[in-house]
């Protein structure tokens, strides 16, 4: 393995703090840095993240880049890809992590066969043995794991959320930081950006959510999902959704939980009309407390649940949410013990 | 306007847990008692380019499926026919075992391909196969033909010479334009991929079918892999103790397990 460091590319939030998954990586690269005997590096992109990058450096790791350049403000492809070759030229990491993100599903592949060398993505681990350096991915609907070498430097993969506790603040080592200069301009582009349409976070809702109302196909309608909203509103959590209520338009795809969904361990998973495909048991098999509402008594979401009621969401959601606002407001409905 | 998707057949995605076993001689995990199905985004792919087809009525569209595996099930492709796709082209060959191709050896052989085929102005991928899930065979063959690549793409149009895309993104999506030929690569926010008529569907049954080996598309010996499978395994999925709250009606278990959850400090009252 050549001599340079295990880097993260760290990605920022809207307020320019570290993205949790980052924190994992850098966590994630910390161990393998240790394992490869080599150098933990972080590099940040963006416009004016000089203060990011200052967070940045109070992790334990050895070396902060910066790409700071005004064309890097928003991600794009084309220019995020140039600038990023422009400082693995100069800093040549053994190793490249990323979150595996909306932005890394598009930026590292192209780094990768820019490199040539290649990339595992979609990472929930490693491990290092006599062969070397093997990424660790969830393969046919997660019912399976690949143990994956890369042949090829440096390697790449990108990481999924949770996978690994995030690093926390602590500074052992002497940081440095190193300003990379960036050359850009637009001719090369050949992709424009037209307009941004930005809507509510949602999906930074659900993530720092904790409890979780989801609702699945089983709901039926945009309005059956008025009822979740109704206990998410009345319990301080969100609202989430497997995919085909994303897909038939009855919530936004932004609250999509599950593989190519959002990941989320809420304290409460509240899972009603879903029926527990591997695909979405990916997005939240890390929920403290599963409850599970489905007619079916045979649905997979029972195999993971903690709680379940059989029967239709309809008539047990609204008991359900009337029970707890009335404990709420200091009544004692009583149910029946069966 | 000639378009070209790229769709690979993969063992349904939805099959039950015990569809997927590991054969360790072969290094590899097979599908068993579950049929292969068209690969999920890659049928958002096809109805993205059939969008398009619907709309450029002043030109003709001509759509090219592409598929490229070693067993490929011709019913399964019928598919892609009789919900409109123009003619299927078939890279079947012994050497193309996708179980052993990673997405380099993937992207570089339908390039190929691609280049045989010869015209086009866009391609067309899923965001990502719903077997191995990797994402990154769309970028690599625009990389090995020179042309740009868009991913993550919601929704797709045709205007003055150029594709308009819709990409997703964490707060919403961003429109960008793109000249052609490119390749985009599609997710599900594209829609599914429309039911076909009996007609269409007997009408697919004569729509042209070519079939290449590696031979054809000037690969010899087999793709080189930069990535190596050192092992698979089964890892036990999150389990619970489910219990079962019960009522005399549905509304009474919805009570009986607010109630529950309060008193067990799942909920605070
Ligand atoms: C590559 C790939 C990636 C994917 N990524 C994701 C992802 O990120 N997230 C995701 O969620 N899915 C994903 N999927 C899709 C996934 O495979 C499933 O199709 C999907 O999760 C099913 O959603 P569901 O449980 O809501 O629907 P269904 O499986 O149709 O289940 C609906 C459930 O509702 C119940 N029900 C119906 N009516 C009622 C009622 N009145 N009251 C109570 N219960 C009722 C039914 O019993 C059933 O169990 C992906 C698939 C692929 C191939």
């Amino acid at each position: 393995m050549s001599e340079g460091a295990v880097t993260v590319l760290v990605e920022l939030t809207e307020e320019k703090g570290i993205e949790p998954v980052s924190r994992e990586c850098l966590a994630m690269a910390g161990k393998i840095a240790g394992a490869c005997g080599t150098k933990l590096a972080a590099v940040v992109m963006g416009n004016a993240i000089g203060d990011a990058a200052g967070e940045v450096s109070r992790y334990d790791i050895d070396t902060v880049y910066t790409l700071d350049h005004p064309l890097l403000e928003c991600y794009e492809s084309e220019l995020y890809e140039a600038a990023f070759l422009q400082f693995y030229t100069i800093a040549r990491p053994c190793g490249i992590l990323m979150g595996h993100t909306l932005l890394s599903i598009d930026l590292a592949p192209r780094i990768a066969f820019a490199l040539g060398t290649s990339l595992v993505t979609d990472c929930t681990g490693f491990e290092y043995g006599a062969e070397g350096l093997c990424f660790i991915k969830p393969v046919y609907s997660g019912n399976i794991y690949a143990s994956l070498l890369i042949r090829g430097e440096p390697f790449m993969a990108t990481i999924r959320l949770k996978s690994e506790e995030p690093a926390l603040p602590s500074q052992k080592r002497h940081v440095e930081i190193v300003r990379v200069p960036v050359e850009l301009d637009r001719t090369g582009a050949a992709i424009e950006v037209l307009e941004r349409v930005v809507g509510e976070n949602r999906g930074a809702d659900l993530q720092s959510a904790d409890i979780v109302v989801a609702g699945g196909r089983g709901i039926g309608s945009a309005e059956g999902f008025e009822l979740l909203k109704n206990l998410a509103g009345m319990l301080g959590g969100a609202v989430g959704a497997s995919r085909p209520p994303c897909d038939l338009g009855w919530v936004s795809p932004a609250i999509q939980v599950g593989q190519t969904g959002g990941i989320v361990s809420p304290s409460v998973y509240i899972a009603v009309g879903i029926s527990g495909s591997m695909q979405h048991i990916a997005g939240m098999a890390g929920a403290k407390t599963v409850v599970a509402v489905n007619k079916d008594p045979a649905a997979t979401i029972f195999k993971i649940a903690d709680y379940g009621v059989v029967g239709d969401f309809r008539e047990v959601m609204p008991a359900f949410t009337g029970a707890i606002r009335d404990r709420r407001k200091g009544g004692t409905t009583q149910g029946n013990r069966t | 306007m000639n378009i070209i998707v790229c769709i690979k057949q993969v063992p349904d995605p939805e099959g039950p847990p015990g569809s997927y076993v590991i054969n360790p001689a072969l290094n590899r995990v097979e599908a068993r008692g579950i049929p292969p199905v068209l690969s999920l985004f890659d049928e958002n792919a096809l109805e993205a380019a059939l969008r398009i087809k619907d709309t450029l009525t002043h030109d003709e569209v001509k759509i090219t499926v592409m598929s490229m595996g070693t067993r490929i099930s011709g019913a399964v492709l019928q598919k892609a026919l009789a919900a409109g796709a123009d003619e299927l082209v078939k890279i079947e060959d012994g050497a193309l075992e996708s179980a052993t191709l990673d997405s380099h050896a993937t992207a570089s052989a339908l390039a190929s391909a691609i280049r045989k085929k010869g015209k086009y102005d866009l391609i067309f991928t899923g965001r990502q196969a719903a077997d191995w899930n990797a994402g990154q065979v769309g970028i690599g063959i625009a990389r090995f033909l020179g042309i740009p690549a868009v991913t993550l793409a919601g929704k797709v149009t045709i205007k003055d010479g150029h594709a308009v895309v819709e990409r997703v993104t964490p707060r919403g999506y961003e429109v960008v334009r793109t000249p052609l030929p490119s390749l985009i690569a599609v997710s599900n926010e594209v829609g599914a991929l429309r039911y076909p008529t009996m007609m269409q569907r007997r009408e697919a049954k004569h729509k042209p079918v070519t079939s290449w080996s590696t031979a054809d598309i000037g690969l010899y010996g087999n793709p080189e892999t930069r990535l190596v499978v050192k092992g698979f395994f089964v890892r036990e999925m999150r389990q619970g103790r489910c219990e079962i709250i019960e009522g005399d009606t549905a509304a009474t278990a919805g009570l009986n397990l607010a109630q529950r959850l309060m008193h067990d400090g799942v909920i605070s009252p």
